[in-house]
């Protein structure tokens, strides 16, 4: 009886969504054939070590991989929280793990206190700055307050070998609020941090010259941060980026960010004015698909959505992405939650304004979730 | 004294000077107020007083206050469950069927279960009887929404009613209603009327000061006066209801109709299977979800395997406008009592005639058969399918043969499409089989209804007549039932056909592992399924309906298996069909991007459109698919020619590569648009501020129009006067400007709304003065001392509208997937596996519930509670003692462990419950949300005389690991003592023990604190301890410390559905240890040390007293202990015979000892003489210095006397 029914899938990829959905749904979830036909199979490192990251939030929890780790058995447990210290693996970046968290944060018994080590910034996953520029004002929305929610990076470490550090801390609900943000409104401003690490000071300078070059045709109103570490804040590796954020008056913020090859890659040195003018570019296409929150936190948001109380949510978004396209069928298997996605109507007035690309309205109702874990005195 | 009636009366004057002077002198002043007119009055006179007077107006204004939650109560509500609840002999079957016949004015003989009743327009009731076993009150206590409590006034409250009372309080109050029955018992009307009053305040203090409580004073014709009966309904049909949490976040259903749709042969062959049950009843509490966790009290945990939505079959009157229900309105439905006409179900209408239903009577008639034939038949072990199974065919002389296995294995996904009514179950892992199985069943029990059971019977042309009527559930009905998507049936008359529907179809990524064959985008299935295959199902329907025995039944299975594999080819192509579709759309998507020629700017537009006008299905995409897109199969074929070019796009489908993929949020395109480009650019420019706005926000606009309402303004420095456009006489004569609007409007016949250009200025200053005041207000008048508490209320209300609204227009079919079964719904709900008890044992007076639950509410956990030991339970709870606790919807056994919380947040374990206070209890159970209520009984049997429920709680926390500790004491003895310092040993077994004990404080019982320093090598265990002051070698030292205690895993479902009838009261679980050694009679083994053993004493013995030789010197003599020398005993010398050699040594000694003695006499001799001589001497010698010294004193007195007197006479001279 204890795990319920056995939910199970195929192959690595969705990999955190379906431990995450797992975790907060209480239902047991068999992962098998994980790269079964490749050359190095089953279970990579950076899996494992976010399988670690899992169990120290939990407790009680059950995890089972066989001898070749192509298969996993995940009997989620309780979601605890505390303090946590965790050394993320370097194949992927922290936004890699903690995106998971964030998707967990809020349902644990004791505030999270995390302190995570690994690579900062790299080209897979979504850097830190973004999680902290994007992702957090999401997060805010559905926790009612930003008090005690928290980012910073104490140290940055570039691709390859990584030796950043950051602390992330987030308040825990027993239940959060539901959702209607449809309308985005205009972008205000445009800021964004350009960060290097064991490169000359003058990168940053020069990546943010070139963004300026191709934003300032759009808005007057951009300032970037320059953000250069030295000595033992710089981690272990060099690189450099760039994280743009624009920001509407309604509180949407759309992100994009660029990283520097990491060292030793095929592609060869990354030129400081390319990154600068590849993320303007990029954050032009975000806001060219627009919406009330950018591409990468769309299925943050879905879940959060449905995690609320029995009431309509409502967000408006830029196409969805594969990957919230399968988290939707995640969360639909794992809830039984469907999502009305509807195109958005553009009245008659504003048909020729010029906004982008078609937007979304995802609707759905809230499953009445609550946060079991919370004790209530 | 005539005239009076003749004359005139006095009129005041009108017009005129006079008139004129009395209007002047009581001239109308504007109303004043009492507060104006008399401001004293008003003033505050006393501050202490008035500002108790505020308080106390607040504190009452606050406690009015609630919590305010969305209101989601829906539009058309369920019936409301009513509760019978009493002991028995109360009169409760009486009441349910006076209250029946009032609203009916029909008579029920035999009420089994629940009975559904429309009782005025807008309201529905199910009553339900509450028989007198504590499980049925626990489960009733849940689901009622009102309870009517019988009680016998001739004899008073009994037991039971307090016991309901309190199960009805921890699991959310809902309403009550006494009703005292009996009341003609009384002779005495006085005797009565005390009795009454006496109940009615016994009854205020349990409910509340006020509660309802209604008297039944005698009955006619063995039913209650029909006046008394019509007043309780008719406050029954007025009620109000109060929202409970726990419903109001759990969806439940109060199960009132039962069917077993198990395959009867599966049955036959084995009669303990597991059954396949489909449960009728109305949603209640919140949204169900199809596919979701349910709890049967009584029974156990299962999952919805299917879920539809029924015709409702006690509807709502009609809303027209009249005062009374129509006769025809007056709808009564109970299926358990053989009560309610014509009951449709998905897929046939039965005409209950009275009892049929009845499913002990089926088991009984399956026992019997009718004849020799039948019972020969039906006691085939091998059927005919069977042996069909086992048979081979060879169509090519040089081919293997085929097997009838082979052809499933084909057919295995194309089965179920034939017969398309049937459904299954989401999980894939009893794909085909079970399906064909269910599919059969189904038909079997058509079959078997028509054909063993006289009184019901299938009617044919009503199960048609029903399609038609439901046919929009019945298709999402049968695109859920072909859930797997390979069913894709793509005849050319099929697509004639096919309703185009989207069709809902779901599938995990499980299906796939299990079925290999098909390749299938990762979720997306098909599956479109025409119209024509109702009909075809509808004739099969008839076959089997007319067929009599089982082989024409297994005739029609070939026949239809021949037909499968005629589609079968199609089919297979359609699958791959399907997956490809998917992939177009996917490449298109991307085509978008890769089509992108960068220097042309008009591409750019080109493509601008085609995105605005190429719209994804994002439904059809996450969730499934209904059509197929013939321009994509056109393309394909275009692209391919002859061959198709698989291998690319099997990339793309073959969910092996797919599946491993990285797995990454972030989302980059694979190319950026060229945004250098001024027209790519313009297509995002009004995403910024800086673009252009839409009317309503546009500053400019805006601007325009505040100068059209406030234009007129004078430049200070250049003296120009600019004026509004339009109207520059609004501020002179606002009154006429009014006139003229007031025309305009009365000429203007058009009710459609103006345009903004069109609104004349009077609107639009009306327009913005009701802006203002709005602003105005809301800066104002809310930011009272509840602004807070207002704007809450407010954001709830937007919220419950949205609610509302979202859906409303939506089909139903479409609108259950998004929200799930709205409570209201009429539903079947098939549930799978359940064991054959729950139905073989099937007792309509007990309530069946199917309880709904969140997927997390399944799991098993610690759970933490705050627990009371019932002040009317007699007995104290023992920690491990198992007990049976409700909780939500469960009811299990459990073993808890009691503790309770010290200053420092450490659970200490507790061996009872404390009398009077509230303790921690925790035990191994169901997760369930914080802040449930909870109830614990001992035994659920109602044999015992007292009050049955032993404590009550709530839960506070929720783990899979807990704290409790229990106080732990080492004890140790001193072996070695050293001032402070002291060597124990016995408290521990060795030196690693010792070592992990290190610095650890320590103690004896005289209360001299320590510390353990060091272990010792031996003895084994012992250590170096120091104290902070000495301590005896007779001190006991000992060591406080705090061990785990484990929480024993241990939880049974109280499974009191599935016992026989006459057990039902009487489920008994674990036993305590106390109990089972009552049973057995086997006495707890006593104690070693409280055994009584024959005393025996030792003699005392007395140490002789000593007293230190200091002490004895300073104590008088006559104290001083006086210890003589004992006597040596003559007799007991033992003479001593030396060696001659010892002799002459010791003759020896003794002479050199004589002779030294001799010495030292004459030298002491000599001394004294030589003292003694010497002291004369000296004698002398003081003697001749005593004398002279004497003479030498006498000379100087003189000498002395001579001076003074020489002096003396000086002075007289």
């Amino acid at each position: 009886m204890s795990g319920g029914n056995i939910m199970s899938f195929e192959g690595c990829n969705y990999f955190r969504q379906r431990l995450i959905l797992s975790t907060l749904s209480g239902k047991t979830v068999r992962i098998k054939k994980i790269r079964s036909k490749e050359d190095d199979p089953g279970l990579k490192d950076f899996e494992a070590s976010f399988i670690r990251l899992l169990d120290k939030l939990t407790n009680g929890s059950n995890i089972v991989v066989n001898e070749t780790g192509t298969s996993i058995l995940y009997q989620p447990g309780l979601l605890v929280g505390g303090k946590i210290e965790h050394e993320c693996n370097t194949q992927r970046s922290i936004g890699y793990y903690l995106e998971g968290l964030t998707c967990l944060a809020p349902f644990t018994k004791k505030p999270i206190h995390a302190v995570l080590k690994g690579v900062t910034n790299d080209q897979i996953d979504p850097s830190v700055d973004m999680i902290k520029l994007s992702t957090f004002p999401v997060l805010k929305r559905f926790l009612g307050t930003d008090e005690g929610l928290e980012l910073k990076i104490v140290r940055r470490g570039a691709a390859p070998e990584g030796g950043g550090e950051v602390t992330f801390s987030c308040p825990c609900r027993q239940k959060l609020r539901p959702l209607q943000f449809t309308d985005p409104g205009k972008i205000k401003r445009i800021r964004g941090v350009a960060w290097a690490v064991r490169v000359a000071p003058v990168v940053t300078n020069r990546i943010v010259d070139s963004a300026r070059s191709v934003l300032n045709k759009f808005i007057p109103d951009i300032y970037i941060y320059t953000d250069h570490y030295k000595g033992s804040q710089s981690g272990k590796s060099p690189g450099f980026g760039l994280t743009l954020v624009a920001e509407t008056i309604n509180g949407a913020f759309l992100c994009a960010e660029n990283s520097s090859n990491p060292k030793g890659s095929d592609k060869g040195p990354s030129v400081p004015e390319d990154i600068g003018k590849e993320t303007a570019k990029l954050l032009l296409e975000e806001i060219y698909k627009g919406g009330c929150v950018d591409s990468t936190n769309q299925s943050m948001t879905a879940l959060f959505m449905i995690l609320g109380q029995q009431d309509v949510s409502k967000v408006q978004t830029g196409p969805l992405t594969p990957y919230t396209i399968q988290f939707l069928r995640h969360v639909y298997s794992f809830f039984d939650v469907m999502f009305k996605i509807e195109p958005q109507q553009v009245s008659e007035e504003d048909e020729d304004l010029r906004t982008g690309g078609e937007k979304l309205i995802l609707t759905c109702v809230g499953v009445g979730y609550s946060n079991i874990s919370k004790a209530v005195s | 004294m005539e005239e009076d009636g003749n004359q005139k009366k006095h009129r005041k004057r009108q017009a005129g000077p006079k008139a004129e002077k009395k209007k002047a002198k009581n001239k109308h002043q504007q109303e004043l107020t009492p507060q104006q007119r008399n401001p004293k009055a008003f003033a505050i006179q006393h501050a202490q007083k008035t500002a108790k007077l505020i308080r106390r107006t607040q504190d009452i204004k606050t406690k009015k206050q609630h919590i305010p939650l969305v209101d989601r109560t829906p539009l058309e509500p369920p019936p409301i469950v009513i509760a019978i609840v009493g002991p028995p002999k109360v009169g409760k079957s009486t009441l349910l069927q006076c209250i029946v016949k009032n609203f009916t004015k029909q008579r029920l003989a035999n009420v089994q279960g629940p009975v559904t009743v429309v009782s005025g327009k807008t309201r529905r009731l199910t009553l339900m009887e509450c028989n007198n076993d504590i499980n049925s009150m626990i489960d009733l206590a849940k689901v009622a929404d009102l309870v009517l409590l019988l009680v016998d006034a001739s004899f008073g409250f009994e037991m039971e009613t307090f016991e309901f009372l309190n199960i009805c309080q921890v699991h959310g109050f809902p309403r009550i209603m006494g009703v005292l029955t009996h009341l003609d018992a009384f002779k005495d009307n006085k005797q009565m009327r005390k009795t009454k009053k006496r109940l009615k305040h016994r009854f205020w203090t349990e409910v509340y000061q006020g509660a309802k409580l209604f008297y039944l004073s005698g009955m006619v014709n063995e039913e209650y006066q029909k006046t008394e009966v019509h007043n309780l309904c008719r406050f029954i049909s007025v009620m109000k209801f109060r929202p409970l949490q726990w419903r109001l976040t759990h969806p439940y259903i109060v199960v009132d109709r039962i069917e077993d749709i198990t395959d009867p042969e599966t049955i036959r062959q084995k009669p303990k299977c597991d059954r396949k049950l489909s449960m009728y009843g109305y949603v209640r509490g919140t949204h169900l979800k199809n596919h979701s966790m349910i709890h049967l009290p009584g029974c156990g945990d299962y999952s919805i395997s299917d879920m539809q939505s029924l015709p409702d079959p006690c509807p709502m009157p009609d809303k027209e406008k009249k005062k009374t229900l129509h006769i025809k309105e007056r709808l009564i439905y109970a299926p358990m009592s053989g009560v309610g006409g014509v009951i449709y179900d998905k897929d046939a209408v039965y005409i209950d005639l009275g009892g049929s239903h009845s499913l002990k009577q089926n088991v009984e008639e399956n026992d019997v058969p009718m004849n020799e034939l039948v019972a020969s038949l039906m006691n085939v072990n091998n059927p005919l399918d069977q042996k069909m199974g086992t048979s081979q065919m060879t169509l090519f002389s040089n081919t293997a043969p085929i097997t009838e296995a082979d052809i499933e294995e084909d057919s295995e996904a194309d089965d179920e499409e034939g017969i398309a009514r049937v459904r299954r179950s989401a999980e894939f892992n009893d794909a085909a089989a079970t399906n064909q199985k269910q599919e059969k069943q189904t038909e079997d029990l058509v079959f078997d209804d028509s054909d063993e059971e006289d009184e019901s019977f299938n009617l044919f042309s009503n199960s048609v007549k029903n399609q038609t009527v439901s046919s929009s559930e019945r298709t999402e009905n049968e695109s859920i039932g072909s859930e797997s998507g390979s069913d894709s049936n793509s005849d050319s008359d099929d697509e004639e056909t096919s309703s185009k529907k989207l069709k809902l179809s779901r599938t995990t990524v499980d299906s796939k592992a299990s079925d290999s064959s098909k390749i299938v985008d990762a979720n997306v299935t098909l599956s479109s399924i025409g119209k024509n295959v109702d009909t075809t199902d509808t004739l099969k329907g008839l076959k089997f309906d007319n067929s009599n025995s089982e082989t024409e039944d297994s005739d029609d299975d070939i026949e239809e298996e021949e037909d499968d594999e005629n589609e079968e080819d199609e089919d297979s192509e359609e699958e791959e069909d399907s997956g490809e579709d998917i992939s177009d759309e996917e490449e298109e998507d991307e085509e978008g991007n890769l089509k992108w020629k960068a220097n042309l700017a008009a591409a750019a537009a080109e493509s601008f459109k085609k995105r605005q006008t190429e719209r994804i299905n994002y439904r059809k995409l996450i969730y499934g698919k209904v059509e197929e897109d013939k321009e994509g199969e056109e393309e394909d074929d275009e692209l391919g020619g002859l061959f198709k070019v698989l291998k690319k796009k099997d990339e793309k489908n073959n969910p092996n590569i797919s599946a491993n993929m990285t797995d990454s949020s972030k989302c980059v395109p694979d190319k950026l648009q060229s945004w250098e480009l001024e027209e790519i650019q313009d297509l995002i420019r009004d995403c910024f501020v800086t673009g252009n706005w839409d009317k309503s926000e546009d500053a400019k606009a805006l601007l325009e129009q505040d100068d059209e309402l406030f234009g007129d303004f004078e430049d200070l420095e250049t003296g120009e006067i600019h004026h509004g456009d339009g109207e520059d006489d609004v501020d002179d004569d606002e009154e006429n400007d009014d006139k003229e609007d007031d025309e305009n409007a009365n000429g203007e016949p058009s009710v459609r709304k103006k345009t903004k250009a069109e609104k004349t200025a009077m609107e639009r200053r009306m327009e913005k003065k009701k802006k203002l005041k709005e602003l105005f207000d809301n800066e104002y008048d809310m930011k009272g001392d509840n602004e807070f508490y207002d704007n809450w209320k407010l954001a709830n209300e937007e919220q419950a509208k949205l609610n509302r609204a979202e859906f409303e227009n939506m089909e139903d079919s479409l609108r259950v997937g998004y929200e799930g079964f709205r409570p209201g719904m009429y539903v079947r709900v098939e549930l799978d596996r359940l064991p054959c008890e729950l139905i073989n044992n099937f007792d309509a007076t007990y309530p069946l519930i199917l309880g709904g639950q969140q997927s997390v509410e399944g799991n098993i956990g610690y759970v933490q509670t705050r627990l009371k030991k019932h002040r009317w339970y007699k007995k104290i709870l023992k920690s491990r003692n198992p007990l049976i606790i409700s909780l939500g919807w469960r009811r299990f056994q459990s073993i808890p462990l009691y503790s309770i919380q010290d200053h420092n947040f450490r659970n200490r374990l507790l061996k009872y419950t404390p009398q009077h206070l509230h303790c921690h209890a925790c035990f191994w159970g169901p997760i369930t949300p914080q802040g449930t209520g909870l109830l614990a009984v001992e035994s659920l049997t109602g044999s015992e005389p007292g009050f049955r429920i032993a404590a009550t709680g709530v839960v506070l926390e929720l783990d899979k690991s807990m704290q409790i500790v229990k106080k732990l004491k080492l004890t140790g003895t001193p072996y070695k003592i050293y001032k402070k310092t002291a060597f124990v040993q016995g408290m521990f077994n060795s030196m690693l023990e010792v070592t992990k004990f290190e610095g650890a404080k320590i103690r004896t019982v005289s209360g001299i604190r320590g510390q353990v320093k060091k272990a010792l090598k031996t003895p084994e265990g012992a250590f170096r301890a120091t104290f902070e002051d000495k301590i005896l070698l007779s001190d006991i030292v000992f060591m406080r410390t705090w061990y785990p205690v484990e929480v024993p895993q241990f939880y049974a479902t109280v499974t009191s559905l599935l016992l026989p009838p006459a057990e039902k009261a009487a489920w008994v679980g674990m036993k305590t240890l106390g109990q089972l050694k009552r049973e057995r009679s086997i006495m707890a083994p006593p104690k070693e040390d409280s055994l009584y053993k024959p005393v025996e004493r030792k003699k005392r013995y007395e140490p002789t007293l000593k007293i230190p030789k200091d002490l004895q010197k300073m104590l008088p003599f006559k104290d001083t202990p006086k210890v003589l020398k004992a006597k040596e005993d003559p007799y007991k010398r033992v003479a001593v015979i030396l060696e001659p050699h010892e002799a002459k040594v010791n003759k020896m000694m003794k002479m050199v000892q004589n002779l030294y003695r001799h010495k030292l006499k004459s030298d002491k001799m000599r001394m004294r003489e030589r003292v003694s001589k010497h002291q004369k001497e000296m004698d002398r010698i003081g003697v001749i210095k005593a004398r002279k010294q004497k003479q030498v004193k006498k000379d100087i007195y003189r000498a002395l006397g001579k001076l003074q007197k020489k002096n003396e006479k000086y002075k007289k001279d």
